[in-house]
């Protein structure tokens, strides 16, 4: 080894090993993000030193430096800056505000683009562009999960929101004052706050002490002297549906559980969010994270689980430490570690950092990159994480507002929960509105209470002057498109887009679905192609790549809207987006499938006049004809084997009795 | 003795016909046995499953239930089924009591379309040039399952080409469909967990880290396992389209495990030697070492005339003067160094030239002992040395009386030497003990140290060139076939000793290696009842495995 790793380096590697009793080869990320931290990028030797250090192959952590884009090969600046690429922050010019910090840096991308430097590498990674000084270095990066105030830049580890092409030049002297999460304005009359009651709420500080002394951990005390079986049968009562994406009842999911079996349980908090269009998480690992805490510690013991990890998306740096100094915070005040509030019950948790991958957002892709492997989400059956999870145990992923409302249910029961909302679809949501409105931003509403037109128009102030409503995706960029105008039959009823009330089931009979609550708005002003573009380049970016019609398709889909955007779109090609989509969705490994298929489906099915105008060039024309295989069957006669040939004097005697 | 407990069977509807399988059977392997083949890259059966390729896609229904969780019982008596509408993989799905399967509907085939169209958008089609045409899943699927026609109008991904994987293995990561099967072969059967996927999406190319390359004794597996071409072997890489190759079912000869393979030649020529499946001896695997072990075969030092004295001389002439010479010498002044190598019928009538020269004690085989790697390579790398001790031309320990052969040699006790297929000077003579010998009676293939001592010298066959049985270290008996001719005069082994034992003793009566293996089975009990062609083409169990180690 030619270089020599600090003392205090190796005493954070070893504290973040320790976090991972079951195997070491979990350790992989922390110690790659450790490793970058220090040293600036992962060089050959790192990859050589950390999988020595975790008696692992060199090649499984080749694998993850590759896979996860966060992770670099080569130096980035001394001050690195990653401008969100995705569909919310387009709308709102991050293309113009890369251009303008590379500008203002002094890096040419155009030259550098035609110097194929972001091939150097790795094939998907993010390209990063350095100055020719090492001062700056760019990046386009996917979802940075701060839709609500794109476009959002992140400098170093600081996130910069509502950041203009003309501020590009401020980026990069950014201090650490500058770049606060911006106050929001008290809630709407139409909000019900309860997940976010302390959100951007005056004189709240995510500390300890004001969480205790708002009446915080109260609901652990209570939850600690029921039973798991009587909490569990609260969480059912309540009706809580999980708050990721796919809407599946949190207590049927907990129930799974067979407490007492040979195997230890784990619980794993889902905050890797990355839907694009969604940034509620955020606010409570920000501002909120000892809610979260109390959610795990009583979801913990309603399990058994007595290891519970958060995974963390890697664009929340900032987050991360956050919620490891509220869990120190926890520890010390005895509601974490052993014995909790003297009950007998022990659990820890830990922070688990991803580092820029989408697909870790599906629970057995998180599985998987928590045990320090790729992020491959898992077959299932068998796989199904209550049985076979993280290190083959049983395992319950909730994402982090659900976590959150477990708190809530302890505290006013399940019955009373279920009165919030409609039946079916209980208790608040978080909706995160971005795109086109005048106000855009998070909303906590009671589930269903609220109109797709009241929130548009009412809460988030409209459209902006002289814009019409053109297109809404409902729930994270995977949802399908709604298009404005269309009616909906929903039990018998015909209602339009704006009457369709927000609420999982609803949005589901409308076509849709309800997702990650992740609202978008498009307004006229916005091309339909270009919109589907940049979701087809998200997904293609995100694929795992693990299985055929995913791996090959999301890239293909990306491919034919990006040539249409150059004008070389053929009249085939929105049939052929269809057929493409129809490929993928319900073939694939993971929902996957379906999150990179339904945008081109809805978009080309509802906007297709856009896309035909824009594929009009002739198809090239096929090989010339000559035959088809049918034909070619057809014309070869084959003599049967047992037809005499020529007379039957020629027929040659059987080799045995020759 | 089965002491297993009793599996139940469970009803499986397979394309409209209910049938029985083993409660554990996976989808994909009932539909086999039901002979409704699914088509699949990634499902491998020795192999976990991971289903990433999509092609084992099924239409799967379970029965209709009541209310009550009862099947719905159609007028055909058998439960009614109820459709699930999503696809499913058939590779890692285990049947259930009532399940039904489609291997072939409109929404089946409508995802094997998709699936083989999006393998091929980004493959270069290179077929004319490569190595996998003619036994490519690609290919094949594609004629069966695919469209005549691309729509893909775009650029594909490139990826690295003619990757050295490691010292025998290329990559082609273009041809690559990511299946996965070496990165699982490595890491579940060699135990050797140095491939992976490096990049993310549709840039996933297969990769080793540089300092961990594909060295292992088994890579080349990965390439018999490879469903198209994107792994190859560097030694048979671009030698030989493999539909030219004849191919001829035998066993390897490199160890006493007995893998069983498959010899590919064309012309007389040998190309690629390539593993065949037998669970109860290697399974579908087989090591490097073995499988690149033929070029000697055709070396042009082979020998390929009988010798007297260095001068050449017609076969009977030398089978008349090895027998005059060994008749000449009293039994106690022969000695005879076998080989383990040798088949059973050659070790029979090795036997009887024993016998009838009555040697008594003076004759054994030369062990070669190396280390087990705990995989197919056995500690013994003589391939017979069970049939060896089971004709009685060694003791249980092989070897033990090269010491007594090599001092009489040396104090002149012993005045002639035959070796068959043996190198004395292995067994601790050395040429000038040999120079002393007033008769030197070598059979062999290639030039050594004690062909160039022969008084008589009788070229013969290698292993690939004859026929004939061996048993395994385990106690199986299994069969020799031949491949490729052997070159020049050199002759059939068993036909040599035969000859020798006849103008030795005079008698008669073999004709055939049939009517050797016939009196051998006459007359050694754990052959009894057994000829060449009841050996079948995986072998039988003579001897207990324990009693065979």
């Amino acid at each position: 080894m030619f270089f020599q790793v600090p003392a205090e380096l190796l005493a954070a590697i070893d504290e973040a090993n320790s976090h991972y009793p079951v195997s070491k080869r979990s350790a992989s990320l922390p110690l790659l993000h450790l490793w970058q931290e220090h040293f600036g990028f992962i060089s050959d030797e790192a990859i050589k030193w950390i999988a020595a250090k975790l008696e692992q192959e060199p090649i499984h952590i080749l694998e993850l430096v590759t896979f996860y884009p966060m992770f670099r090969r080569a130096p980035a600046g001394k001050r690195h800056i990653r401008v969100c690429r995705t569909l919310s922050c387009q709308l709102a010019g991050s293309y113009e505000l890369r251009d303008a910090v590379a500008k203002a840096a002094g890096i040419d991308l155009a030259k550098w683009e035609e110097e194929g430097a972001h091939h150097a590498n790795a094939g998907h990674g993010n390209p990063i562009a350095v100055s020719a000084d090492g001062e700056y270095s760019v990046e386009f990066v996917e979802c940075l999960a701060s839709c609500g105030s794109a476009p959002v830049a992140m400098v170093d580890d600081m996130l910069k929101e509502n950041v203009c092409a003309d501020q590009a030049a401020d980026l990069l002297k950014l201090r650490k004052s500058d770049a606060t999460l911006p106050k929001v304005l008290p809630p709407h009359p139409k909000e019900r706050r309860i997940v976010f009651k302390n959100i951007d709420r005056k004189g709240w500080t995510n500390d300890i002490e004001c969480y205790v002394r708002d009446g915080g951990y109260a609901e652990l005390k209570k939850a600690l002297k029921m039973t798991p079986d009587a909490i569990v049968g609260e969480v059912k009562a309540s009706g809580l549906r999980g708050r990721g994406g796919a809407g599946f009842p949190c207590g049927t999911k907990w129930g799974f559980i067979k407490r007492g079996g040979p195997k230890p349980t784990y619980l794993i908090c889902n905050a890797d969010e990355s839907e694009p269009g969604t940034f509620k998480d955020r606010y409570i690992l920000h501002q909120d994270p000892h809610q979260l805490i109390e959610g795990m510690l009583i979801s913990c013991f309603a399990v058994d689980a007595r290891l519970a990890y958060i995974y963390i998306r890697g664009e929340f740096p900032e987050a991360a430490q956050i919620v490891e100094k509220a869990l120190a915070e926890a520890r010390a005040k005895g509601f974490l570690g052993k014995d909790i509030l003297g009950s007998g019950f022990d659990c820890e948790i830990y922070v688990h950092r991803g580092a820029g991958a989408y697909i870790c957002g599906e629970e057995t892709g998180l599985i998987e990159s928590l045990e320090g492997k790729r992020a491959y989400p898992r077959i299932k059956p068998p796989y199904f994480p209550a049985v076979l999870g993280l290190y083959m145990c049983p395992t319950i992923v909730n994402n982090v507002e659900t976590l959150c409302d477990v708190k809530h249910i302890i505290a006013m029961g399940g019955a009373e929960f279920a009165k919030i909302g409609k039946p079916n679809n209980t208790g608040t949501r978080i909706l995160c509105v971005s795109g086109d409105v005048v106000k855009p931003g998070y909303y906590e509403v009671e589930v269903g209470s609220l109109t797709m037109g009241e929130l548009i128009y009412d809460v988030c102030g409209g459209l902006k002057e002289g814009r019409k409503l053109k297109a809404v995706i409902p729930g994270g960029s995977s949802a399908k498109v709604l298009k404005a105008g269309e009616t909906y039959n929903v039990k018998g009823k015909t209602i339009t887009l704006e009457e369709i009330p927000m609420d999982f089931d609803t949005i589901a009979a409308c076509g849709s679905m309800a997702g990650s609550g992740g609202v978008i708005v498009m307004d006229d002003s916005r091309g339909m192609v270009e919109a589907l573009n940049n979701i087809n380049e998200f997904y293609a970016h995100e694929s795992c790549g693990q299985c055929t019609p995913c791996r090959e398709g999301a890239l293909w889909m990306k491919k034919i809207t990006d040539r249409i955007l150059d004008g070389g779109g053929t009249e085939r090609d929105p049939d052929m987006l269809v057929k493409i989509g129809d490929g993928i969705a319900g073939k694939t490994i993971c929902a996957f499938g379906e999150a990179c298929s339904w945008p081109t489906q809805s978009f080309v099915a509802k906007f297709r006049d856009e896309f035909a105008g824009k594929s009009q060039k002739q198809i090239p024309p096929p090989m010339p004809p000559e035959y088809s295989p049918g034909e070619l069957i057809a014309n070869e006669t084959i003599e049967p084997v047992d037809a005499p040939r020529g007379n039957g004097s020629e027929i040659m005697a059987p080799a045995a009795t020759r | 003795m089965s002491t297993a407990t009793e599996v139940p069977m469970l009803n499986v509807q397979i394309d409209g016909a209910w049938m029985q399988f083993p409660k554990g059977t996976r989808a994909i392997e009932a539909c086999r046995q039901a002979t409704k083949f699914i088509p699949h890259y990634c499902y491998h059966p020795k192999l976990s499953s991971p289903g990433n390729c999509r092609m084992c896609l099924i239409e799967m229904g379970l029965p209709k239930m009541t209310p009550d969780r009862k099947p719905v019982v159609g007028t055909d008596g058998k439960p009614e089924i109820s459709w699930i509408p999503r696809p499913q993989i058939s590779c890692a799905l285990e049947i259930t009591e009532g399940m039904a399967i489609r291997t072939s509907s409109p929404m089946v085939e409508e995802c094997r379309k998709g699936v083989m169209e999006f393998l091929l958008i980004n493959h270069p089609l290179d077929c004319p040039i490569c190595d996998q045409a003619g036994e490519c899943k690609l290919q094949e699927f594609s004629v069966e399952y695919g469209n005549a026609q691309s729509a893909f109008l775009d650029q594909k991904v490139k990826k690295p080409k003619n990757v050295e994987l490691g010292p025998r293995v290329t990559l082609d990561a273009e041809r690559c469909i990511l299946c996965t099967r070496c990165i699982r072969f490595m890491s579940e059967v060699a135990k050797d967990d140095c491939i992976g996927i490096v990049d993310r999406g549709s840039y996933n190319t297969i990769a080793c880290h540089p300092d961990k390359p594909l060295v292992s004794n088994y890579s080349l597996n990965t390439v018999d396992i490879c469903p198209v071409g994107a792994l190859t072997s560097t030694d048979f890489r671009f030698k030989m389209r493999v539909w030219f190759l004849k191919e001829t079912k035998t066993i390897d000869v490199n160890c006493g495990t007995g893998s069983n393979i498959i010899i590919g030649a064309r012309e007389n020529v040998i190309y690629r030697i390539t593993p065949r499946d037998n669970d109860a001896v290697n399974g579908c695997w087989l090591p490097d070492s073995h499988r690149l072990n033929f070029k000697y075969v055709n070396d042009e030092r082979r020998l390929k005339q009988p010798m007297v004295k260095g001068e050449p001389v017609e076969w009977r002439t030398a089978i008349a003067i090895a027998a005059e010479m060994l008749k000449a010498h009293a039994s106690d002044t022969i000695a005879l160094i076998a080989s383990a190598r040798s088949t059973n019928e050659e070790l029979w009538l090795t036997r009887r030239l024993i016998e009838e020269l009555e040697i008594d004690k003076q004759h054994d085989v030369i062990p070669r002992a190396g280390e087990a790697d705990g995989l197919l390579v056995a500690a013994d790398r003589n391939p017979n040395t069970t049939g060896a001790h089971l004709l009685n031309i060694c003791t249980t320990r092989s070897g033990a009386r090269l010491k007594k052969i090599a001092d009489g040699v040396r104090s002149g006790q012993i005045k002639a030497l035959v070796c068959l297929g043996e190198d004395a000077t292995k067994a601790g003579l050395t040429e000038d003990d040999l120079r002393k010998l007033d008769a030197l009676v070598v059979m062999d293939i290639l030039p050594n140290k004690t062909t160039a001592h022969a008084t008589v010298l009788l070229p013969a066959s290698a292993w690939c060139e004859k026929r004939g049985s061996m048993i395994n270290v385990k106690g199986r008996l299994q069969r020799l076939n031949k491949a490729v001719n052997a070159p020049g005069q050199s002759r059939d082994d068993w036909e040599i000793l035969r000859d020798l034992v006849q103008a030795v003793s005079g008698s008669n009566g073999l004709h055939m290696i049939e009517d050797v293996f016939k009196q051998m089975a006459g007359k050694v009990k754990e052959f009894d009842g057994l000829s060449l062609s009841k050996i079948g083409d995986l072998g039988v169990q003579i001897i207990e495995e324990e009693a065979a180690k």
